[in-house]
Formats: structure tokens, C-alpha cells, sequence
């Protein structure tokens, strides 16, 4: 370890408030350009409005940046917040932090719901979320100590740039000799050199005797963060009770969080194992369905693909309780132990890998062409250290490959790099250049939609082809699933708020592979219902996966399978016993209604959130090239005679590519109108001053954004 | 003999995940089996054979992430 100092340069007492059924009923405010440190409290209103979490993060956000703050201003804030459920220590997946700011990728909100132990400690400590903003002229540390109640503005030096070592040297600074109290929030150097950055939060592993962490992924957060200055948000708490939450009502908040983590203990190993083996089951399914994506999203399957697969990863997960919240029964954050990179300041050492998890399986191996699962280990081990997206970093790295194949780009453009699909050592060379902002690696890590502009401006590459084929939209990268067959996922996808991330509609297992939703109505209904109450998740502090990752026995004999209404019950009943605010399911979709719509207008405020935004990148929807229309023929010339009653005699693959395109670009344009509708939206996609009237989101300045835009 | 969701079932030689779902008389259209630790989708349904003494689980995967 370095040798490094910490210097207090600025310190705020403060009295903890008690936990009053969830809340702290304040909010936090850094600002490390001054040193400014403020307590606020949170009004009714707002309480009754937007819930905790993700509104409460928005909100916040929404007050700090004006419409023309750009993502590395120091008014940009990074807001951080639990939720009213958060930190329960009883029912299943209740320790997750909700993480927004201007995204340097969509220049919009953008959100990240991750576990680990900072979000509850942070409301534990006195609040329900935390702001930062400004930037430091030095490395910056906050501490916030919710044992003694002190709050640290710190300038380090000396300190490791990687979030490995750093997340370990600060647990220990910090601890007291418990490293139990401890969260760290950290990036990493990749995170500064690129504008795909995550957070790392830890989470304590009191087995394995050290601090872990999973991520915040997606939309360049912990670039933001690095360009504030900061090197670390670190929270300190003590013990965690079911009574620290300080429940409504402790008898059935109890009762309702018994049947819930008694039942993922008894399906769990009957159905997915994620105790075992985490999210891995997914490649072999995805691929088993043309779902999994391989060399930037042209097919959905590989041969190999079970090289990365379940029973690889069972034998390589270090056994044992990895859940990233206290009593979670779920406890799918596996990890390897005693893993050795080949390359990188690494190399040669053993060290703990944290992952990998499905999308980074996908992103960084299949889509990449690489089936080699230990290559898979090494960047997701790297990418956290260094501050990465292994989301980002797989699916900018595929476009990157493809138009290298393409011949769109070549080695005089990738400084001698091969770039060829299934390149290991070049992906992994790619992933070091973004940690020092060097080489063709700094120009992947600004993500796809500045590759096209610089591919197209500085090396002559066809725009054409890279809007086809750069698997970004709104600015974002795709997570790692194939839509092509699925119109619903490509609205799930395309009408996501932050950008195509599957966290807001999972939809293809129940259209394509169970065909549950047929017409465009139904579709439209999936595309409002899935969004809504998967967004509840985030305003309570909650992780989706108990939600259906693991089902009733029962359940396939419900109305509506795909809902888990069971569940649904349990969440109402959960909600009620903590906060006192008694909720049915449809109570619940209404809370997460009132958000997302405020989102929405959100990025209007910002310049974006219309129909235009919604686009897709064609590879989305359907085969872009002719050899991926011929790697599918009898599939797409079945569709094209008996779905659209296309005559296909003596037509050229090209004249049929065609004809499908146009049939699948009309699709989406109609599901969008279908989707806008259902959520009392314009067909622009704008919320309609009716249906922020009707959500109680009618403020001032929401009417403003609206009426900028033409709807009064 | 196999164990399926808990009760046992008669096994003979060559016996699909298609040919027990058809004898299970079970509507529910199945997307996932798992046959002891090994995930069986459902295009791969008619051509694995379930092996004498396998535990069988019928995986309810309906979403997920």
C-alpha cells in the first residue's frame, strides 16, 4: 500500500435525527468547491411525491442544474439515496443505493440502482440521500460519520488511484477496528480518462475478511465523480437491527419478510441457484433462444458460448455467502478468489475478483467474440479497478470491432492493434489505454456516439453504416441482450428514459419466448406497467431480482404469471409495515408513475425526451447486413411471407433486406404512438399537462418545461 | 427413476425433456428445465435425453433482471 495523508480541512458536527418509519426526513448537501456542508430538511410535499430514492435523487437534481449544466460543471450534482425500505436487514434485497447526475454519455439524468452497504448506512447516519457538487482543486475525501455525528471534508494525497486497493486501504483508515461500519464510494482512473466511468461501493465480506464492492454502472457516473475531484465518499455506521429502520410495524413487516426470504431459501436451489451461481445461467438460455449477443449484436448465438456458461462459473465462484446486503437470501455477488491477471499492474498477483455477472459475461466476452471465460474474469477485474462499465466497455468495444472488420477503421487508426472479434489480449490492452487515456483505448472509452463522430470525421468512415450498427441510443450503449425478434424489448429498450438499459422493461422472455403479449395494445400495456413498477424498486431502495427472479410455485397459475401478484402483495404489505402508509400493488405503480413522469419532463428540461430520442440504431430491430439476414433466412422469409404476406419469389437478399426494414421501422413507429398513448403522453412523447395534473407533478416549473414545448 | 418437482416418475431409455412434459400434462409453456445442474432450454427440449436417477426441475422463468 502507498503511503499517503488525509488532512481534515473542514468539519461539521451535527445531531442524528432518530429513523422515524424509514425516513430521516433530511437530505445532505456537499459542495467541495467551498467546503460548504448543509443539512435540509425534506418537506411533506416532497416526501408525499416522490418517495425516497430515485425521485428523492431527482428532485435534488432537478433544483441543482439548469437546463443548459453540462455534465463536468461544478453545478452538476451527484446524488446518492437508500429509500424509505432500505436497510432492512430482514427481507430480501433491501440494501441498494440509488446514484444520479447529468450523464457525460446523454448529457440527461441518468440512474444506477447498486448494492453494498452505503446507502443504508447513509440514511442510518441521519439521511435520506446525499448531494454533491462543485469540484475540488485537490484530491477530496467526505466522511460522514453517522456513529459520532461529524461530517469530513478530507484532501488526500498519496492515495491508489485503482478502486481494488483503494476501497481496502480506506475501509481499514476509517474502521475503528470494524470494517463492518465501513462503505466506500469510489471510482478509478478509468473513470477519469474515459466518459464511460462507474462507482464502486463496498460492502464488507466479514468471511473472506475484506471489503468488496459491485457497481454503479451505467451512463458515466463515475466520470462525473473523478472530474469533481473526488476520490472517495466514505460512510460509517454501527449495527443493524430490523429495528434501525424504526417500522410502522415491526409484528408484520416481520411476518411479510419471513415468507418472502423463506421462500427464495426454498426455490432458489430448485430453480435459478443464484445463491450458487449468480446471473451466469442466462448465457446458455440467452443463446439457447438466439438472445445472447455475440460480435456486436449481429447474432444472437455462438457454439462456444457455453465456455462462459453456468457450469464453467460454478466451478470458478468462490463458494460461499455473497449477498451485497446484510440477510439477503438472494446472494448472488459471487466472486473469484485467488485470481491471477496475465497483464496490467496486476499481473502476476493474486487477487479477488468481484463478478463477473451476466451483462459483463455478455459485454465482454460473446459480444466480443471472446469465449475464453478467464480473459472475461481478468476485464472484469479490471474495469472495476479501474472505474469502468463493463457494460460501456463490451459494447463500445464490439462496435470498435466491427468497424475494424468492416474496414471502416484499420491499424493506422488503432495504433498497430489487431482488432479483430475474439482479440483477447486487444481487449484487454484497450481496457489499460482507458485507465491512462491513452491510445485507441482513450477514443472507445468516450462511448459509441463520439466514436461515429470521430470515425466519420477524422478517418472517412461511412456514417451510414455506424448509425446502423453503433448499438447506442440516446448516447448510451445497450446492455447485453438481442431485440431483433422482439418488438417489445426494442420499446424497452428505445422508450427508456436514461437509454437502453433492460433495468426498466425486461420484456423478451414474455413476448418472443412466451408470446404472453401479441398485439400492439398488449405490447403498449407491457411497455407501461413493467417500467412503472420496476421503478418502485428504486424509490425504496429495493433490488428487482426477489421481485422475479424467483418464483411461487404457484405462480404459473395466476392471471398474469408474468407479474408474480403474490409478490406484488408482499412489496404492498412491506411498503405499508415500514412507512405506515398503507399501500395496495396499484398504490405502489401509482408512487413510480408520478417519478418516471417527472423524468421524462426532466430530460425535456435538458433538451431531449421526445419522440425523436426514442430512436433506435436498426441492428435493434432487424439484420442490417446481408449475411446476417442469410444466417436467418428461413426465419426472416417465413416472417416476410406469412407475417407481412410479402411475395419473396426471385427477390435478392438485399431486395428482401429492404422490405424487412421498412416493415420493422413501421412496427416500432406504431408501438411507439401505442406506448405514448397508454402513458398519457403526446405523440411527441411529452407528458400531457392532463397527466401531470392527474400525478400531482403540476409544479411551477414543471408547467414551464412543458409549455417550452408545446404542451399546454 | 427420475424426480421431477419432487415426485418421483417412472424413467425408461431415450426419455425426453418433451416426452415428460407431454406425460406431465402441464400447460405451462416451460422455457427452462434443469436436469440436476445442467440448464436445458427450449429448443434443445426434444433432442435431451433425461438421464435414470436425474432430478428434474421446472424452471417458472417468466422475467427477471
Amino acid at each position: 500500500m502507498s503511503d499517503y495523508t488525509l488532512k481534515v480541512t473542514k468539519t461539521l458536527d451535527y445531531q442524528r435525527p432518530e429513523i422515524e418509519k424509514g425516513y430521516t426526513d433530511q437530505t445532505l448537501h456537499v459542495n467541495i468547491s467551498d467546503a460548504d456542508i448543509a443539512i435540509n430538511p425534506v418537506e411533506q410535499k416532497i416526501k408525499d411525491t416522490f418517495i425516497g430514492g430515485k425521485g428523492y435523487d431527482l428532485w435534488l437534481l432537478w433544483n441543482a442544474v439548469g437546463s443548459d449544466t453540462r455534465w463536468d460543471d461544478p453545478q452538476n450534482a451527484i446524488c446518492i439515496a437508500c429509500g424509505p425500505l432500505g436497510g432492512t436487514p430482514i427481507y430480501p434485497g433491501s440494501g441498494k443505493s440509488i446514484v444520479t447526475t447529468l450523464s457525460p454519455l446523454t448529457q440527461a439524468p441518468i440512474d444506477s440502482n447498486v448494492g453494498g452497504y452505503f446507502g443504508p448506512y447513509l440514511k442510518f447516519s441521519g439521511f435520506d440521500a446525499l448531494q454533491i457538487q462543485g469540484k475540488a482543486s485537490r484530491d477530496t475525501v467526505v466522511f460522514i460519520d453517522g456513529i459520532d455525528g461529524q461530517i469530513q471534508i478530507l484532501d488526500a494525497a498519496g492515495l491508489p488511484e485503482n478502486a481494488y486497493e483503494l476501497s481496502t486501504l480506506l475501509t481499514d483508515h476509517f474502521a475503528n477496528g470494524k470494517p463492518r461500519n465501513i462503505s466506500v464510494v469510489s471510482a478509478g482512473p478509468g473513470a477519469q480518462n474515459t466518459r464511460i466511468g462507474c462507482l464502486n461501493f463496498t460492502w464488507y465480506d466479514a468471511k473472506r475478511k475484506r471489503a468488496r464492492y459491485k457497481q454503479a454502472g451505467r451512463g458515466g457516473i463515475g466520470t462525473v465523480f473523478a472530474d469533481k475531484g473526488l476520490k472517495a465518499i466514505v460512510v460509517r455506521w454501527d449495527t443493524v437491527t430490523a429495528d434501525t429502520n424504526n417500522p410502522s410495524n415491526k409484528g408484520k413487516l416481520k411476518e411479510v419478510a419471513k415468507l418472502h426470504s423463506r421462500e427464495i431459501v426454498a426455490l432458489d436451489p430448485k430453480q435459478n441457484e443464484m445463491a450458487r451461481i449468480g446471473t451466469t445461467h442466462l448465457v446458455t438460455i440467452m443463446n439457447d433462444h438466439d438472445l445472447l449477443p455475440t460480435h456486436n449484436f449481429r447474432y444472437g448465438s455462438h457454439s462456444a458460448a457455453p465456455n462462459l456458461g453456468q457450469e464453467v462459473f460454478r466451478r470458478l465462484f468462490d463458494p460461499g455467502f455473497d449477498g451485497c446486503w446484510m440477510g439477503c437470501t438472494v446472494a448472488c455477488s459471487h466472486g473469484v478468489k485467488d485470481f491471477v491477471p496475465l497483464t496490467g499492474p496486476f499481473k502476476g498477483e493474486k487477487v479477488f475478483v468481484d463478478g463477473p455477472e451476466y451483462e459483463t459475461v455478455a459485454g465482454c466476452g460473446s459480444n466480443l467474440g471472446i469465449f475464453d471465460p478467464h480473459t472475461v474474469i481478468e476485464l472484469n477485474f479490471y474495469c472495476d479497478a479501474y472505474g469502468l462499465d463493463t457494460i460501456s466497455v463490451g459494447t463500445g468495444v464490439a462496435f470498435a470491432m466491427e468497424c475494424y472488420e468492416m474496414g471502416l477503421i484499420n491499424q493506422t487508426h488503432t495504433g498497430g492493434m489487431d482488432l479483430s472479434f475474439g482479440n483477447r489480449l486487444s481487449a484487454l490492452e484497450i481496457v489499460h489505454q482507458m485507465a491512462i487515456g491513452e491510445g485507441f483505448g482513450q477514443i472507445i472509452g468516450q462511448g459509441i456516439r463520439k466514436m461515429k463522430e470521430k470515425f466519420a470525421g477524422d478517418f472517412g468512415a461511412d456514417p451510414g453504416i455506424m448509425a446502423d450498427i453503433g448499438m447506442e441510443a440516446k448516447g448510451l450503449e445497450f446492455s447485453e441482450y438481442m431485440t431483433k425478434e422482439s418488438l417489445a424489448q426494442q420499446g424497452g429498450y428505445g422508450l427508456a428514459l436514461k437509454g437502453p438499459q433492460h433495468d426498466e422493461a425486461w420484456l423478451i422472455f414474455l413476448d418472443m419466448v412466451h408470446n404472453f403479449m401479441p398485439t400492439f395494445e398488449d405490447k403498449a400495456e407491457a411497455l407501461h406497467w413493467f417500467p412503472m413498477f420496476r421503478t418502485w424498486f428504486s424509490l425504496c431502495g429495493l433490488c428487482k431480482l426477489p421481485w422475479n427472479d424467483i418464483i411461487p410455485e404457484d405462480n404459473k397459475d395466476t392471471k398474469e404469471p408474468a407479474k408474480v401478484i403474490k409478490h406484488l402483495q408482499w412489496y404492498a404489505d412491506y411498503f405499508s409495515s415500514v412507512t405506515g402508509r398503507s399501500s395496495t400493488p396499484d398504490d405502489l405503480v401509482a408512487m413510480s408513475e408520478v417519478v418516471y413522469n417527472f423524468q421524462r419532463i426532466f430530460n425535456l428540461k435538458m433538451g431531449f425526451g421526445t419522440r425523436a430520442h426514442d430512436a433506435l440504431p436498426y441492428r435493434a430491430m432487424g439484420p442490417v447486413t446481408e449475411l446476417e439476414y442469410e444466417s436467418r433466412a428461413e426465419r426472416y422469409d417465413t416472417q416476410l411471407q406469412e407475417k407481412y404476406k410479402v411475395d419473396i419469389d426471385g427477390k435478392s437478399t438485399a431486395e428482401k433486406l429492404a422490405i424487412m426494414r421498412q416493415l420493422r421501422e413501421e412496427q416500432y413507429e406504431k408501438l411507439q404512438d401505442a406506448v405514448y398513448e397508454r402513458r398519457g403522453w403526446t405523440s411527441e412523447g411529452i407528458p400531457t399537462v392532463a397527466t401531470v395534473k392527474r400525478l400531482g407533478i403540476d409544479f411551477d416549473m414543471v408547467l414551464e418545461v412543458l409549455k417550452a414545448n408545446g404542451v399546454q | 427413476m427420475i424426480k421431477v418437482a419432487g415426485h418421483s416418475i417412472e424413467w425408461r431409455e431415450g426419455m425426453t425433456i418433451s416426452d415428460l412434459l407431454g406425460e406431465l400434462n402441464d400447460p405451462y409453456p416451460y422455457a427452462v428445465v434443469r436436469i440436476n445442474e445442467a440448464y436445458i432450454s427450449r429448443p434443445n427440449f426434444d433432442k435431451t435425453a433425461i438421464p435414470d436417477d436425474a432430478e428434474v426441475y421446472l424452471i417458472p422463468m417468466v422475467a427477471g433482471g
